[in-house]
């Protein structure tokens, strides 16, 4: 803090109509240095990345790193307008869909230069990953963890409704079948959950009947083409014939608590869910992979990166953490940890050991199907209305495809204005 | 909150100017008195005024820069569906709102009768939900409106009827939120009413029954004409918080709820636009044109009030 | 009228109290049930009482020191509000200076403006001296009032001037007149001006979200709305989080309800 006088003297200058008031914090006057590190899954990863800080601080005795958790739905807000103010934090969590626009608006710092310098082996990462991460030539982050998508499904509802457990040779018929002999309206059983969640939810199944979000020229909205249409109404059928709750109900109840207490029979959702699931008390719940649609297997993959702040005050020590966060050491606490798949080559295995009463290798054996999630330069750009415009295809008395074409109009129009 | 009516001071009478020896220095003392509230108010209210009229002139990019454009914000507003859906639903919101009116009058009226015990009690249980923090009243009313566990579609399936999902069904959504909205006004209001018809003359009242008007009679003979400066006072408090509709939008209709955007208010789409999607310029628009209709509306209630409000 | 036949006025406002009374039960209830008992069907009416819900709240958020913030936050507003509010009104009110009323007309030309007019500068304002993400940041635009300044202004014209004649005779000044005795006769003011900013303090929300987006410096209605987007529909535990943070709020109204009623009358009468 650089205390009062400075305050006044802003205030002062503010008044006066002058701008670029701005305080000029730092390295304490005992030569160590603090870190500012944001995330957003506190319930699922708190633990394992206070470990990681405490080994890293083991080894550099002066860097001090300090933890910033802000829950996801206020993560991007505050981090924007900290990024536009020029005080984000030194290190934090990226996601695919955010890259883009980080990277082109100057808000990160390039780390290829680093990367040789030090001979960090990216090679050890998976390389959809390492390509998401990568902007006009330039390495931005380093992948963190990577997660797909699983069938969930409770054994003891499977059970009772004499269902066999699906397994890797289901498709989406056996989906069908199994969602109608599981739904009981009488116990308030549905047998799946078709909640309007791209990630988890309806990007899979447009991917497994051949369709597509973004271009890969990322100049068009897949939204108009069939095969994208048909992966939609795959769900929809389930809200139309009441097999799933409707769209209205998994609002007023988060269909993560619905699955956790029984009321879903079958639950997409990613690998970041697991500890949920594994560990919530008679809960007897498993995954298989995701069922095969007409043309065939697909699950999106997605990872999280760290990347440095461009404007950070201390890039050595930012890169150093940032060198730290990539290392199979702290991959390692990650994957023990069990909260996400690392991304570090070969601590797959440590990960799925770490939850024996759910077969986690589902989402390690689906990685050959895996496809990477749809982004473009300003995915958030269009998202927003994607999730608006899928909720409401959802919702009853909606075509799907109507809802469909008109959003795939909306999103070419985005995509447009993307330089 | 306060209204035009109040700023200009009617000083003449209990200004003591009379006898006062006007001294040098009285007006050091009074600039140095006012001189931090002057300072606060100018840099944290006065001059932000200005500061946004002129960012609704201009475009932000993500972080922060910022370039002139013109008068194409504004423009943008008339195309903007999500701006004409939260227009309506600020309107519909504001209007609704004042149904609460004649709840929180009855409700006073009832709490001024004569002789009536235990007033201090009634009135500190409808006074509850105003002091109660808007995210605990958006979350507690959450969970009354749940579709499948809520209690009031228990309740209602007591007596035959199939509830819905109030907030996450498109065609209740507003409904639902306008109940709260009055919910929380009822006890404010009355309090208001309350100093209002404790302000009647007790001989109007005489008078009118020695007519031989009975009791509702004399309500609307004599309390309501009486009563209406209140009435207006509340009204125009009421649109002018409609207006700013915030705190249980934001808390109530979150991402991904299918009635959000039937419930987007002009304030939490401006919440949005600024500090979520970082069109600060835009949104500074979306600020100076929600004024102009505050200002509007404001006259226009003045200008009608001298049709309906006695002022004894 | 005697009073035997007023049962009609209470059984009218006893139901209507207990509409508004009921949210409030149904709250504490769900605070105490487990989540399998809030989501059944007829519902739960004796609960198992699971504590477990409070100490959650408790343990995942930084609970203890968001209230903190808002006890510092709110206390912060007030006595700044009661103090510059007060001093500037006793001024508008009492001393002759030149451009006293046009400038008394520019400040309360602020209550005409719509809030939003003000947030992106403040913003900017709290970045720029570096205090986004702190307390006082959260602070400082709610420590001055235009409505305030009205209210006391008011307030002090309603005193009769032959108080401070006596001081002024003896030569004080201004301002000691103002501290040692009008002040002292300005307490039904203040005290209703205090309630009022409370909890106004206690209960805002925009302000808060915009500048202070991490949890350790977050008021409890941030802090309450993160909790919401946690933990989503886990309704017990949301019931307990919302419970323990408007309580406090609650019982300074019942203490000081005379205080705050008339304070609310004050804004409604001309």
């Amino acid at each position: 803090m650089t205390g009062k006088t400075w305050a006044l003297v802003c205030a002062g200058a503010l008044v006066a109509g002058l701008a670029g008031c701005s305080s000029s914090g730092g390295g304490d006057s005992d030569g160590k240095v603090t870190l500012t590190y944001a995330y957003w899954d506190e319930k699922n990863q708190g633990a394992a990345m206070k470990k990681i800080i405490e080994e890293f601080t083991r080894t550099h005795p002066s860097i001090e790193v300090k933890l910033q958790f802000t829950p996801n739905k206020e993560y991007w807000t505050k981090l924007q307008t900290a990024a536009a103010g020029g005080s984000a934090p030194d290190v934090f969590w990226m996601n695919g869909p955010r890259i883009g626009l980080y990277a082109s608006q100057g808000a990160l710092m390039p780390i290829s230069d680093q990367i040789a310098q030090d001979k960090v082996d990216m090679g050890k990462f998976p390389k959809s990953l390492v390509d998401l991460y990568t902007i006009d030539g330039k390495q931005y982050g380093i992948p963190k963890d990577f997660d797909t998508i699983g069938l969930w499904y409770n054994k003891a509802l499977f059970d009772a409704a004499k269902v066999a457990y699906p397994d890797a040779s289901w498709t989406w018929d056996d989906v069908r079948a199994a969602a109608k002999k599981l739904t009981d309206p009488g116990k308030g059983v549905y047998g799946i959950g078709a909640m309007a969640w791209p990630q988890e939810v309806y990007y899979n199944t447009i991917f497994q009947a051949g369709g597509y979000v973004v271009s890969d020229d990322k100049k068009k909205s897949g939204y108009d083409d069939p095969a994208t249409i048909e992966g939609l109404k795959f769900w929809k059928e389930f809200l139309d014939q009441k097999l799933s709750p409707s769209i209205q109900q998994m609002t007023d109840n988060d269909p993560i608590e619905m699955f956790k207490s029984g009321k879903l029979a079958m639950w997409y959702d990613g690998s970041y869910d697991a500890p949920q699931y594994a560990k919530t008390e008679g809960l007897a719940a498993d995954v298989a992979p995701l069922p095969a649609g007409p043309k065939g297997k697909a699950t999106v993959i997605h990872g999280l990166a760290n990347v440095v702040y461009a404007k950070t005050k201390h890039p050595k020590e930012a890169w150093e953490f940032l060198k730290f966060l990539g290392s199979e050491q702290a991959n390692k606490i990650q994957a023990e940890s069990g909260a996400v798949i690392p991304a570090y080559e070969g601590l797959q295995e440590t990960w799925v050991k770490s939850m024996p009463n759910v077969h986690l290798q589902a989402f390690i054996d689906q990685l050959p199907d895996a496809k990477p999630y749809p982004v473009s330069k300003n995915t958030a750009g269009w998202s927003a209305a994607e999730t608006d415009a899928i909720t409401k295809a959802f919702s009853d008395g909606q075509d799907v495809e109507t809802v469909a074409k008109q959003f795939a109009a909306t999103m070419n129009a985005a995509l447009s204005q993307e330089k | 909150m306060s209204t035009v009516e109040r700023a200009a001071p009617a000083r003449a009478a209990a200004h003591p100017a009379t006898r006062r020896r006007l001294r040098d220095r009285e007006w050091v003392w009074g600039y140095a008195m006012i001189a931090p509230l002057v300072l606060g108010l100018g840099v944290f209210y006065l001059w932000p005024v200005v500061q946004s009229v002129y960012y609704s002139f201009t475009e932000w990019t993500l972080f922060g820069d910022s370039s002139w454009v013109g008068l194409s914000n504004y423009e943008k507003l008339f195309t903007d569906a999500a701006y004409g859906k939260a227009l309506r639903n600020t309107f519909l919101y504001g209007g609704l709102s004042l149904l609460g009116i004649p709840i929180s009058i009855a409700v006073a009226a009832l709490l001024n009768t004569k002789g009536l015990k235990l007033v201090s009690f009634y009135r500190t249980l409808y006074f509850l939900p105003v002091v109660t923090m808007p995210t605990a009243v958006a979350m507690i009313w959450t969970w009354l409106y749940n579709g499948d566990y809520g209690l009031i579609n228990y309740a209602l399936s007591l007596v035959g009827i199939e509830g819905t999902s109030w907030i996450a069904n498109p065609s209740t959504a507003l409904y639902a939120l306008v109940l709260v909205g009055v919910w929380t006004q009822i006890g404010y209001n009355a309090v208001i009413f309350m100093a209002g018809l404790q302000s009647i003359p007790s001989h109007l009242y005489e008078a009118a029954s020695i007519d031989g008007a009975g009791r509702v009679r004399q309500f609307f003979k004599v309390t309501l004409p009486l009563l209406s400066p209140s009435v207006f006072f509340v009204s125009v408090l009421s649109v002018i918080n409609g207006l700013q509709m915030f705190d249980l939008v934001y808390l109530m209709f979150r991402k991904g709820n299918p009635a959000r955007e039937d419930t987007q208010t002009v304030v939490s789409l401006f919440f949005s636009r600024a500090f979520e999607e970082g069109a600060k310029g835009y949104a500074a628009a979306m600020a100076v044109v929600l004024m102009l209709i505050t200002l509007l509306l404001t006259v226009v209630q003045f200008r009608m009030q001298k049709r309906w409000v006695h002022y004894a | 009228m005697r009073s035997g036949r007023l049962w009609p006025v209470h059984l009218l406002l006893a139901v209507g109290a207990a509409a508004m009374v009921m949210p409030f039960f149904w709250q504490v209830l769900t605070s105490l049930k487990t989540f399998t008992e809030a989501t059944r069907t007829p519902p739960v009416w004796i609960p198992s009482f699971e504590w477990s819900n409070f100490a959650k709240v408790l343990a995942e958020g930084p609970f203890l020191q968001q209230f903190g913030n808002t006890v510092v936050m709110t206390v912060g507003r007030t006595l700044a509000q009661l103090l510059f509010c007060s001093l500037a009104a006793y001024a508008f009110a009492r001393l002759r200076f030149p451009g006293r009323n046009v400038i008394f007309i520019a400040l309360l030309s602020v209550l005409m403006v719509p809030g939003q007019l003000f947030l992106i500068p403040q913003y900017q304002i709290v970045q720029g001296l570096g205090w986004l993400n702190t307390l006082p940041g959260l602070i400082a635009p709610g420590m001055f009032s235009a409505f305030g300044t009205f209210m006391m202004r008011q307030f002090f014209m309603t005193l009769p001037a032959e108080v401070e004649e006596a001081a002024r005779l003896d030569g004080a000044n201004p301002l000691r007149i103002f501290w040692s005795v009008m002040l002292p006769l300005a307490r039904p003011g203040l005290l209703a001006l205090g309630v009022l900013t409370v909890l106004w303090s206690w209960n805002d929300l925009m302000w808060p979200l915009i500048v202070n987006t991490d949890p350790e410096q977050m008021p409890l209605s941030a802090g309450l709305s993160a909790l919401q987007g946690e933990h989503m529909t886990e309704y017990p535990v949301l019931m307990a989080g919302s419970l323990m943070a408007s309580a406090p709020i609650i019982v300074v109204f019942i203490v000081m309800q005379k205080q705050l009623i008339q304070g609310i009358a004050f804004t409604g009468s001309k």
